[in-house]
Protein backbone atom coordinates (compact mmCIF):
# COMPACT_ATOMS: atom_id res chain seq x y z
CA UNK A 1 0.00 0.00 0.00
CA UNK A 2 1.51 3.29 -1.16
CA UNK A 3 1.61 6.38 1.35
CA UNK A 4 1.99 8.65 -1.32
CA UNK A 5 -0.69 11.60 -0.58
CA UNK A 6 -2.66 10.68 -3.37
CA UNK A 7 -2.77 7.28 -3.74
CA UNK A 8 -5.28 5.27 -4.97
CA UNK A 9 -6.39 3.34 -1.69
CA UNK A 10 -7.41 6.88 -0.13
CA UNK A 11 -9.39 7.61 -3.31
CA UNK A 12 -11.01 4.64 -2.21
CA UNK A 13 -11.46 5.72 1.09
CA UNK A 14 -13.25 8.41 0.23
CA UNK A 15 -15.64 6.52 -2.68
CA UNK A 16 -16.64 4.38 0.26
CA UNK A 17 -17.61 7.67 2.54
CA UNK A 18 -19.56 9.76 -0.50
CA UNK A 19 -22.44 9.81 1.80
CA UNK A 20 -20.25 12.15 4.30
CA UNK A 21 -19.09 15.01 1.29
CA UNK A 22 -22.46 14.54 -0.34
CA UNK A 23 -24.16 15.58 2.68
CA UNK A 24 -22.23 19.02 3.10
CA UNK A 25 -22.49 19.52 -0.38
CA UNK A 26 -26.06 19.59 -0.05
CA UNK A 27 -25.99 21.50 2.86
CA UNK A 28 -23.86 24.50 1.18
CA UNK A 29 -26.41 23.95 -2.07
CA UNK A 30 -29.01 25.31 0.39
CA UNK A 31 -27.22 27.66 2.45
CA UNK A 32 -26.18 28.98 -1.45
CA UNK A 33 -29.15 29.15 -2.47
CA UNK A 34 -30.71 30.56 0.28
CA UNK A 35 -28.14 33.33 0.87
CA UNK A 36 -28.41 34.27 -3.17
CA UNK A 37 -32.45 35.20 -2.27
CA UNK A 38 -31.26 37.26 0.65
CA UNK A 39 -28.43 38.69 -0.84
CA UNK A 40 -30.80 39.82 -4.02
CA UNK A 41 -33.85 41.02 -1.76
CA UNK A 42 -31.47 43.22 0.33
CA UNK A 43 -29.29 44.33 -3.02
CA UNK A 44 -32.78 45.60 -4.69
CA UNK A 45 -34.01 47.38 -1.32
CA UNK A 46 -30.62 48.63 -0.99
CA UNK A 47 -29.58 49.68 -5.08
CA UNK A 48 -32.87 51.57 -5.16
CA UNK A 49 -32.10 53.11 -1.82
CA UNK A 50 -29.06 54.31 -3.33
CA UNK A 51 -30.22 55.67 -6.70
CA UNK A 52 -33.05 57.37 -4.60
CA UNK A 53 -33.12 61.54 -4.86
CA UNK A 54 -33.82 61.75 -1.16
CA UNK A 55 -30.14 62.15 0.63
CA UNK A 56 -30.65 60.47 3.91
CA UNK A 57 -31.82 57.52 1.84
CA UNK A 58 -28.56 57.55 -0.37
CA UNK A 59 -26.95 57.87 3.34
CA UNK A 60 -28.29 54.76 4.40
CA UNK A 61 -27.59 53.43 1.26
CA UNK A 62 -24.06 54.26 1.83
CA UNK A 63 -23.34 53.30 5.48
CA UNK A 64 -24.70 49.72 4.63
CA UNK A 65 -22.37 49.09 1.52
CA UNK A 66 -19.65 50.43 3.34
CA UNK A 67 -20.21 49.01 6.30
CA UNK A 68 -20.36 45.09 5.12
CA UNK A 69 -17.94 45.53 2.01
CA UNK A 70 -15.15 46.79 4.53
CA UNK A 71 -15.49 43.90 6.97
CA UNK A 72 -13.81 40.82 6.58
CA UNK A 73 -16.85 38.62 6.31
CA UNK A 74 -14.76 35.86 8.68
CA UNK A 75 -14.89 38.62 11.02
CA UNK A 76 -18.74 39.00 10.27
CA UNK A 77 -19.77 35.00 10.97
CA UNK A 78 -16.83 35.02 13.70
CA UNK A 79 -18.47 37.94 15.28
CA UNK A 80 -22.33 36.39 14.76
CA UNK A 81 -21.21 33.18 16.25
CA UNK A 82 -19.13 33.79 19.55
CA UNK A 83 -19.88 36.94 20.66
CA UNK A 84 -24.02 37.12 19.59
CA UNK A 85 -24.34 34.13 22.02
CA UNK A 86 -22.68 36.53 24.58
CA UNK A 87 -25.25 38.85 24.42
CA UNK A 88 -28.46 36.82 24.44
CA UNK A 89 -28.60 35.34 20.94
CA UNK A 90 -27.19 31.85 19.37
CA UNK A 91 -28.66 30.81 15.99
CA UNK A 92 -27.97 27.62 14.61
CA UNK A 93 -25.06 27.64 11.83
CA UNK A 94 -27.00 27.30 8.92
CA UNK A 95 -29.19 30.46 10.02
CA UNK A 96 -25.30 32.11 10.70
CA UNK A 97 -24.13 31.20 7.07
CA UNK A 98 -27.54 32.35 5.42
CA UNK A 99 -27.94 35.44 7.02
CA UNK A 100 -23.92 36.31 7.32
CA UNK A 101 -23.17 35.34 3.81
CA UNK A 102 -26.32 36.81 2.74
CA UNK A 103 -25.92 40.59 4.43
CA UNK A 104 -22.42 40.45 3.33
CA UNK A 105 -23.02 39.99 -0.78
CA UNK A 106 -25.79 41.59 0.14
CA UNK A 107 -24.04 44.99 0.12
CA UNK A 108 -22.22 44.30 -3.31
CA UNK A 109 -25.38 43.07 -5.12
CA UNK A 110 -26.69 46.55 -4.09
CA UNK A 111 -23.57 48.56 -5.68
CA UNK A 112 -24.17 46.22 -8.74
CA UNK A 113 -28.26 47.22 -8.94
CA UNK A 114 -27.27 51.05 -8.48
CA UNK A 115 -24.68 51.00 -11.47
CA UNK A 116 -27.49 49.03 -13.48
CA UNK A 117 -30.39 51.68 -12.37
CA UNK A 118 -27.98 54.53 -12.87
CA UNK A 119 -26.93 53.51 -16.37
CA UNK A 120 -30.51 53.68 -17.26
CA UNK A 121 -31.22 57.03 -19.32
CA UNK A 122 -33.39 59.85 -16.81
CA UNK A 123 -35.84 59.94 -19.38
CA UNK A 124 -37.03 56.59 -19.16
CA UNK A 125 -38.25 57.47 -15.65
CA UNK A 126 -39.46 60.85 -16.16
CA UNK A 127 -41.67 59.28 -18.97
CA UNK A 128 -42.83 56.19 -17.55
CA UNK A 129 -43.86 58.94 -14.06
CA UNK A 130 -45.59 61.26 -16.90
CA UNK A 131 -47.98 58.15 -17.96
CA UNK A 132 -48.77 57.71 -14.29
CA UNK A 133 -46.66 55.02 -12.82
CA UNK A 134 -45.55 55.54 -9.43
CA UNK A 135 -41.62 54.84 -7.87
CA UNK A 136 -42.61 50.60 -7.61
CA UNK A 137 -43.87 50.32 -10.72
CA UNK A 138 -41.44 52.52 -12.38
CA UNK A 139 -38.69 50.47 -10.92
CA UNK A 140 -40.45 47.24 -11.82
CA UNK A 141 -41.85 47.63 -15.05
CA UNK A 142 -39.85 50.18 -16.74
CA UNK A 143 -35.95 50.78 -15.38
CA UNK A 144 -35.47 46.94 -13.55
CA UNK A 145 -35.88 45.06 -16.37
CA UNK A 146 -33.66 47.14 -18.60
CA UNK A 147 -30.49 46.80 -16.54
CA UNK A 148 -30.80 43.04 -16.48
CA UNK A 149 -28.41 42.80 -19.56
CA UNK A 150 -25.87 45.48 -17.63
CA UNK A 151 -26.14 43.61 -14.66
CA UNK A 152 -25.63 40.35 -15.24
CA UNK A 153 -22.39 39.56 -15.78
CA UNK A 154 -21.48 41.35 -12.53
CA UNK A 155 -24.39 39.85 -10.51
CA UNK A 156 -23.00 36.56 -11.42
CA UNK A 157 -19.67 36.90 -9.97
CA UNK A 158 -21.86 37.97 -7.16
CA UNK A 159 -22.93 34.82 -7.21
CA UNK A 160 -20.27 32.86 -7.74
CA UNK A 161 -18.30 34.45 -4.94
CA UNK A 162 -21.06 33.70 -2.76
CA UNK A 163 -21.41 30.13 -3.15
CA UNK A 164 -17.43 29.74 -3.22
CA UNK A 165 -18.09 32.36 0.54
CA UNK A 166 -20.25 29.64 2.41
CA UNK A 167 -17.43 27.93 2.31
CA UNK A 168 -16.36 29.93 5.68
CA UNK A 169 -18.95 28.10 7.38
CA UNK A 170 -16.33 25.37 7.97
CA UNK A 171 -15.07 27.24 10.54
CA UNK A 172 -17.88 27.52 12.26
CA UNK A 173 -18.12 23.58 12.25
CA UNK A 174 -20.88 24.50 9.66
CA UNK A 175 -21.28 20.89 8.42
CA UNK A 176 -21.03 22.49 4.77
CA UNK A 177 -19.14 20.83 2.06
CA UNK A 178 -15.63 22.17 2.94
CA UNK A 179 -16.29 21.40 6.50
CA UNK A 180 -17.15 17.93 5.52
CA UNK A 181 -14.32 17.37 3.39
CA UNK A 182 -12.29 18.60 6.07
CA UNK A 183 -13.45 17.01 8.67
CA UNK A 184 -13.21 13.64 6.64
CA UNK A 185 -10.01 14.24 5.72
CA UNK A 186 -8.91 14.43 8.99
CA UNK A 187 -9.67 11.80 10.52
CA UNK A 188 -7.91 8.79 10.66
CA UNK A 189 -5.61 7.91 7.65
CA UNK A 190 -5.33 12.18 6.92
CA UNK A 191 -6.09 11.80 2.98
CA UNK A 192 -6.51 15.38 3.16
CA UNK A 193 -5.23 15.40 -0.53
CA UNK A 194 -8.47 13.78 -2.50
CA UNK A 195 -10.64 14.87 -0.09
CA UNK A 196 -9.60 18.71 -1.33
CA UNK A 197 -9.24 17.93 -4.75
CA UNK A 198 -13.35 16.17 -4.54
CA UNK A 199 -14.73 19.20 -2.21
CA UNK A 200 -12.54 21.93 -5.34
CA UNK A 201 -14.36 20.13 -8.09
CA UNK A 202 -18.17 19.71 -6.39
CA UNK A 203 -17.94 24.09 -6.03
CA UNK A 204 -16.58 23.46 -9.43
CA UNK A 205 -19.75 21.55 -10.66
CA UNK A 206 -21.69 24.32 -8.92
CA UNK A 207 -20.36 27.55 -10.23
CA UNK A 208 -19.08 26.57 -13.31
CA UNK A 209 -22.47 25.81 -15.41
CA UNK A 210 -23.99 29.30 -12.97
CA UNK A 211 -21.09 31.36 -15.01
CA UNK A 212 -21.65 29.31 -18.51
CA UNK A 213 -25.66 29.80 -18.03
CA UNK A 214 -25.02 33.68 -17.47
CA UNK A 215 -22.61 34.12 -20.26
CA UNK A 216 -24.96 31.98 -22.72
CA UNK A 217 -27.90 34.52 -21.48
CA UNK A 218 -26.19 37.96 -21.63
CA UNK A 219 -25.37 36.90 -25.24
CA UNK A 220 -28.79 35.51 -26.54
CA UNK A 221 -29.99 38.86 -24.58
CA UNK A 222 -27.72 40.91 -26.55
CA UNK A 223 -28.19 38.81 -29.91
CA UNK A 224 -32.16 39.61 -29.62
CA UNK A 225 -31.46 43.17 -28.94
CA UNK A 226 -29.40 43.28 -32.21
CA UNK A 227 -31.56 41.23 -34.14
CA UNK A 228 -34.69 43.56 -33.35
CA UNK A 229 -32.55 46.35 -33.98
CA UNK A 230 -31.67 45.27 -37.45
CA UNK A 231 -35.33 43.94 -38.49
CA UNK A 232 -36.32 47.56 -37.55
CA UNK A 233 -33.81 49.18 -39.51
CA UNK A 234 -34.98 46.93 -42.57
CA UNK A 235 -38.06 47.51 -42.22
CA UNK A 236 -37.12 51.63 -42.56
CA UNK A 237 -35.19 50.94 -45.06
CA UNK A 238 -38.18 49.55 -47.00
CA UNK A 239 -40.62 52.24 -46.23
CA UNK A 240 -38.09 54.72 -47.56
CA UNK A 241 -37.75 52.55 -50.80
CA UNK A 242 -41.39 52.55 -50.90
CA UNK A 243 -41.72 56.09 -50.70
CA UNK A 244 -38.82 56.69 -53.51
CA UNK A 245 -41.35 54.75 -55.43
CA UNK B 1 -19.44 29.50 -31.72
CA UNK B 2 -19.81 25.42 -32.08
CA UNK B 3 -16.40 24.84 -32.13
CA UNK B 4 -15.09 27.53 -29.67
CA UNK B 5 -16.90 25.73 -26.91
CA UNK B 6 -15.56 22.57 -28.17
CA UNK B 7 -12.25 23.97 -27.30
CA UNK B 8 -12.83 25.59 -24.51
CA UNK B 9 -14.33 22.22 -23.10
CA UNK B 10 -11.22 20.40 -24.39
CA UNK B 11 -8.82 23.33 -22.65
CA UNK B 12 -10.78 22.27 -19.62
CA UNK B 13 -10.36 18.89 -19.43
CA UNK B 14 -6.90 19.26 -20.18
CA UNK B 15 -6.38 21.76 -17.35
CA UNK B 16 -7.56 18.88 -15.05
CA UNK B 17 -6.04 15.89 -16.85
CA UNK B 18 -2.73 17.77 -15.86
CA UNK B 19 -3.74 18.45 -12.59
CA UNK B 20 -4.53 14.83 -11.85
CA UNK B 21 -1.73 13.33 -13.76
CA UNK B 22 1.16 15.54 -11.73
CA UNK B 23 -0.57 14.22 -8.63
CA UNK B 24 0.14 10.54 -10.24
CA UNK B 25 3.38 11.33 -11.30
CA UNK B 26 4.13 12.47 -6.97
CA UNK B 27 2.83 8.87 -6.56
CA UNK B 28 4.44 7.10 -8.84
CA UNK B 29 7.94 8.55 -8.21
CA UNK B 30 6.84 8.85 -3.93
CA UNK B 31 6.48 4.76 -4.25
CA UNK B 32 9.92 3.32 -5.63
CA UNK B 33 11.79 5.37 -2.32
CA UNK B 34 9.36 4.44 0.25
CA UNK B 35 9.92 0.62 -0.81
CA UNK B 36 14.01 -0.14 -1.22
CA UNK B 37 14.51 1.53 2.46
CA UNK B 38 18.46 2.04 1.67
CA UNK B 39 17.42 4.55 -1.58
CA UNK B 40 15.70 6.75 0.24
CA UNK B 41 18.50 9.72 0.08
CA UNK B 42 19.64 8.24 -3.00
CA UNK B 43 22.86 9.76 -4.07
CA UNK B 44 24.00 11.26 -0.62
CA UNK B 45 24.19 7.85 1.12
CA UNK B 46 27.63 6.62 -0.15
CA UNK B 47 28.61 9.82 1.29
CA UNK B 48 26.59 9.54 4.33
CA UNK B 49 28.05 6.20 4.87
CA UNK B 50 31.39 7.46 4.81
CA UNK B 51 30.62 9.87 7.17
CA UNK B 52 28.99 7.47 9.92
CA UNK B 53 32.06 5.60 10.18
CA UNK B 54 34.24 9.03 10.48
CA UNK B 55 32.73 10.71 13.43
CA UNK B 56 31.24 8.41 15.80
CA UNK B 57 31.69 10.58 18.18
CA UNK B 58 27.94 10.85 18.36
CA UNK B 59 27.29 7.63 18.79
CA UNK B 60 24.04 7.11 16.89
CA UNK B 61 25.23 8.89 13.65
CA UNK B 62 23.76 7.79 10.65
CA UNK B 63 22.67 8.93 6.79
CA UNK B 64 18.99 10.85 8.14
CA UNK B 65 21.02 12.48 11.12
CA UNK B 66 24.12 13.44 8.80
CA UNK B 67 21.26 14.61 6.19
CA UNK B 68 19.84 17.30 8.73
CA UNK B 69 23.39 18.03 9.46
CA UNK B 70 23.90 18.93 6.20
CA UNK B 71 20.98 21.27 6.23
CA UNK B 72 22.09 23.06 9.90
CA UNK B 73 19.32 23.14 11.83
CA UNK B 74 16.21 20.83 13.27
CA UNK B 75 13.17 21.49 11.77
CA UNK B 76 10.55 20.81 15.05
CA UNK B 77 6.75 20.87 14.64
CA UNK B 78 5.58 21.79 18.02
CA UNK B 79 2.29 23.50 19.91
CA UNK B 80 2.88 26.77 20.80
CA UNK B 81 -0.36 26.77 22.91
CA UNK B 82 -0.14 23.47 25.70
CA UNK B 83 1.50 24.22 28.81
CA UNK B 84 4.18 22.31 29.59
CA UNK B 85 4.42 20.11 26.82
CA UNK B 86 5.20 22.49 23.89
CA UNK B 87 4.08 26.39 24.91
CA UNK B 88 5.58 29.82 23.39
CA UNK B 89 6.17 31.99 26.07
CA UNK B 90 4.80 35.61 24.68
CA UNK B 91 7.16 37.30 26.74
CA UNK B 92 10.58 35.50 25.51
CA UNK B 93 9.20 34.39 22.50
CA UNK B 94 10.96 31.35 23.34
CA UNK B 95 9.16 27.87 22.86
CA UNK B 96 8.84 26.08 26.75
CA UNK B 97 7.92 22.38 27.37
CA UNK B 98 8.41 18.78 27.49
CA UNK B 99 8.43 18.33 23.79
CA UNK B 100 11.06 21.21 23.43
CA UNK B 101 13.27 19.46 25.40
CA UNK B 102 12.64 16.28 23.82
CA UNK B 103 13.49 18.38 20.76
CA UNK B 104 16.62 19.98 22.24
CA UNK B 105 17.92 16.65 23.15
CA UNK B 106 17.66 15.57 19.50
CA UNK B 107 19.54 18.75 18.51
CA UNK B 108 22.27 17.98 21.05
CA UNK B 109 22.28 14.86 19.76
CA UNK B 110 22.73 15.76 16.00
CA UNK B 111 24.35 19.03 16.34
CA UNK B 112 26.31 18.46 19.58
CA UNK B 113 24.56 22.00 20.38
CA UNK B 114 21.11 22.03 21.90
CA UNK B 115 20.26 25.40 20.34
CA UNK B 116 20.47 23.95 16.84
CA UNK B 117 16.27 23.50 16.98
CA UNK B 118 13.86 25.48 14.34
CA UNK B 119 10.46 25.38 16.10
CA UNK B 120 7.44 25.55 14.21
CA UNK B 121 3.93 25.85 15.46
CA UNK B 122 1.31 23.40 14.58
CA UNK B 123 -1.58 21.98 15.38
CA UNK B 124 -3.68 19.01 14.97
CA UNK B 125 -4.36 19.57 11.78
CA UNK B 126 -1.34 21.36 10.54
CA UNK B 127 1.67 18.96 11.35
CA UNK B 128 0.55 15.89 9.05
CA UNK B 129 0.39 18.11 5.96
CA UNK B 130 3.74 20.04 7.33
CA UNK B 131 6.12 16.67 7.70
CA UNK B 132 4.81 15.46 4.27
CA UNK B 133 5.82 18.97 2.57
CA UNK B 134 8.99 18.84 4.66
CA UNK B 135 8.60 22.16 6.06
CA UNK B 136 9.59 20.28 9.61
CA UNK B 137 12.01 17.68 9.75
CA UNK B 138 10.16 15.64 12.86
CA UNK B 139 6.92 16.25 15.15
CA UNK B 140 6.86 16.49 18.71
CA UNK B 141 3.42 17.98 19.10
CA UNK B 142 1.04 15.64 21.66
CA UNK B 143 0.73 13.60 18.73
CA UNK B 144 -1.08 10.07 19.43
CA UNK B 145 0.18 6.85 17.98
CA UNK B 146 -2.77 5.32 16.29
CA UNK B 147 -2.52 1.99 14.08
CA UNK B 148 -4.73 4.26 11.15
CA UNK B 149 -1.86 6.77 11.05
CA UNK B 150 0.78 4.61 11.03
CA UNK B 151 -0.47 4.06 7.41
CA UNK B 152 0.82 7.88 6.59
CA UNK B 153 3.39 8.31 9.22
CA UNK B 154 6.14 6.88 11.39
CA UNK B 155 6.21 6.65 14.78
CA UNK B 156 8.50 6.10 17.61
CA UNK B 157 7.99 4.41 20.29
CA UNK B 158 5.50 6.48 23.13
CA UNK B 159 7.73 8.74 25.28
CA UNK B 160 4.64 9.72 27.42
CA UNK B 161 0.97 8.53 28.05
CA UNK B 162 -1.85 11.02 28.19
CA UNK B 163 -5.85 10.51 28.72
CA UNK B 164 -8.85 12.37 26.78
CA UNK B 165 -10.80 14.74 29.75
CA UNK B 166 -13.51 17.08 29.24
CA UNK B 167 -13.25 20.47 30.13
CA UNK B 168 -16.74 21.93 31.48
CA UNK B 169 -18.22 25.81 32.14
CA UNK B 170 -18.51 25.46 35.95
CA UNK B 171 -22.34 26.53 35.66
CA UNK B 172 -22.98 23.81 33.37
CA UNK B 173 -23.68 21.32 35.94
CA UNK B 174 -21.94 18.61 34.23
CA UNK B 175 -19.59 15.95 35.69
CA UNK B 176 -19.31 13.33 33.97
CA UNK B 177 -19.92 11.50 30.51
CA UNK B 178 -23.18 10.60 31.91
CA UNK B 179 -24.94 14.40 31.98
CA UNK B 180 -24.15 14.31 28.64
CA UNK B 181 -26.94 13.26 27.02
CA UNK B 182 -28.05 15.29 23.93
CA UNK B 183 -24.87 17.64 24.68
CA UNK B 184 -22.57 18.94 21.80
CA UNK B 185 -18.65 17.87 22.49
CA UNK B 186 -16.11 20.09 20.78
CA UNK B 187 -13.36 18.85 19.25
CA UNK B 188 -10.15 19.72 17.29
CA UNK B 189 -9.98 18.13 13.41
CA UNK B 190 -7.01 15.49 13.18
CA UNK B 191 -7.22 14.81 17.24
CA UNK B 192 -8.75 11.24 18.13
CA UNK B 193 -10.66 12.86 20.84
CA UNK B 194 -13.37 12.28 18.58
CA UNK B 195 -13.45 8.64 18.87
CA UNK B 196 -12.55 8.04 21.72
CA UNK B 197 -15.61 10.17 23.55
CA UNK B 198 -17.81 8.46 21.21
CA UNK B 199 -17.19 5.19 22.93
CA UNK B 200 -17.49 6.86 26.14
CA UNK B 201 -20.98 8.01 25.09
CA UNK B 202 -22.09 4.58 23.34
CA UNK B 203 -21.04 2.51 26.65
CA UNK B 204 -22.54 5.53 28.87
CA UNK B 205 -25.60 5.08 26.96
CA UNK B 206 -26.23 8.49 26.08
CA UNK B 207 -25.91 10.46 22.83
CA UNK B 208 -23.91 13.28 22.16
CA UNK B 209 -23.20 15.17 18.69
CA UNK B 210 -19.77 16.70 17.69
CA UNK B 211 -18.62 20.01 16.27
CA UNK B 212 -15.23 20.00 15.13
CA UNK B 213 -12.47 22.99 15.46
CA UNK B 214 -9.41 23.83 13.30
CA UNK B 215 -7.67 25.24 17.06
CA UNK B 216 -7.93 24.90 20.51
CA UNK B 217 -8.56 28.69 21.12
CA UNK B 218 -11.81 28.28 18.71
CA UNK B 219 -12.98 25.38 21.00
CA UNK B 220 -12.73 27.51 23.98
CA UNK B 221 -14.38 30.37 22.16
CA UNK B 222 -17.21 28.14 21.41
CA UNK B 223 -17.12 26.74 24.35
CA UNK B 224 -17.40 30.18 26.49
CA UNK B 225 -19.94 30.99 24.01
CA UNK B 226 -22.13 28.03 24.78
CA UNK B 227 -21.57 26.94 20.90
CA UNK B 228 -20.80 23.44 22.46
CA UNK B 229 -20.95 22.30 25.86
CA UNK B 230 -18.22 20.36 26.33
CA UNK B 231 -14.33 20.85 25.09
CA UNK B 232 -12.36 17.57 24.87
CA UNK B 233 -9.21 16.78 24.08
CA UNK B 234 -6.34 15.40 26.01
CA UNK B 235 -6.05 16.17 29.49
CA UNK B 236 -2.72 17.94 28.98
CA UNK B 237 -3.72 19.90 26.44
CA UNK B 238 -7.31 20.96 28.37
CA UNK B 239 -5.50 22.02 31.96
CA UNK B 240 -4.26 24.74 29.78
CA UNK B 241 -7.44 25.91 29.60
CA UNK B 242 -8.74 25.83 33.46
CA UNK B 243 -10.03 29.14 34.51
CA UNK B 244 -12.43 30.48 36.92
CA UNK B 245 -15.40 29.91 34.63
CA UNK B 246 -14.30 26.24 33.35
CA UNK B 247 -13.13 22.80 35.04
CA UNK B 248 -12.11 19.58 34.22
CA UNK B 249 -14.11 16.48 34.90
CA UNK B 250 -12.99 13.72 36.49
CA UNK B 251 -13.82 11.83 33.40
CA UNK B 252 -10.51 9.81 31.44
CA UNK B 253 -10.84 8.00 28.26
CA UNK B 254 -8.76 5.71 26.29
CA UNK B 255 -4.93 6.53 26.98
CA UNK B 256 -3.21 7.00 24.18
CA UNK B 257 0.23 7.33 23.46
CA UNK B 258 2.65 10.22 22.23
CA UNK B 259 5.76 9.59 19.48
CA UNK B 260 7.58 11.82 18.01
CA UNK B 261 6.37 11.48 14.66
CA UNK B 262 8.86 11.58 11.05
CA UNK B 263 7.60 11.40 7.14
CA UNK B 264 6.91 7.63 6.48
CA UNK B 265 9.57 7.71 3.55
CA UNK B 266 12.10 8.68 5.71
CA UNK B 267 13.00 5.32 7.68
CA UNK B 268 16.40 5.49 8.59
CA UNK B 269 14.91 8.85 10.67
CA UNK B 270 12.83 6.98 12.65
CA UNK B 271 14.76 4.23 13.64
CA UNK B 272 17.03 6.91 14.29
CA UNK B 273 14.40 8.95 16.42
CA UNK B 274 13.45 5.68 17.85
CA UNK B 275 16.66 4.75 19.57
CA UNK B 276 17.09 8.09 21.13
CA UNK B 277 13.64 7.99 22.89
CA UNK B 278 14.44 4.08 23.89
CA UNK B 279 17.57 5.19 25.22
CA UNK B 280 16.14 8.07 26.94
CA UNK B 281 13.52 6.01 28.38
CA UNK B 282 15.66 3.08 29.83
CA UNK B 283 18.31 6.02 31.46
CA UNK B 284 15.82 8.14 32.89
CA UNK B 285 16.29 11.02 31.26
CA UNK B 286 12.21 10.90 29.82
CA UNK B 287 11.52 10.45 33.66
CA UNK B 288 13.25 13.56 35.00
CA UNK B 289 12.01 16.09 32.52
CA UNK B 290 8.34 14.26 33.02
CA UNK B 291 8.83 15.28 36.63
CA UNK B 292 10.39 18.54 35.94
CA UNK B 293 7.25 19.44 33.88
CA UNK B 294 5.28 18.40 36.65
CA UNK B 295 2.94 15.80 34.04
Amino acid sequence: MSRAPFALWRWERLWNDKAVIFNGFVTTLLVSLLALALAMAIGIVFGMLGTSEKKPLRAVNRVYVEFFQNIPLLVQVFFIYNAFPLLGFRWPVFTIGVVGVGIYHGAYVAEVIRAGIRSIPKGQGDAARSQGFGYIQTMAYVILPQTIKIILPPLTNQAVNLIKNTSVLATLSGLDLMYRADSWASQGTLSYGPAYVAAGALYFLICFPLATWARRYERRIKEREHLQLSEAAAEEMMLMAEEML
Amino acid sequence: MKTRKLIALLLTLVMLTAVFSACATKTDTDTPGASPNESVTGGDNTGADADTDADSNTGASNAAADAIRAAGVLKIGCKEDVPNFGLLNTATNEYEGFEIELAKLIANDIFGDPAKVRFQAVTAKTRGPLLDNGDVDMVIATFTITEERKLSYNFSDPYYQDAVGMLVRRDSGIESIADCDGKTIGVAQSATSKDAIQAAADAAGVSVTFNEYGTYPEIQAALNSGNVDVFCVDRSILRGYLSDDLVLTEDKFSPQDYGVTTKFENKELADYVNGLINGWLDDGTIAALVEQFGL
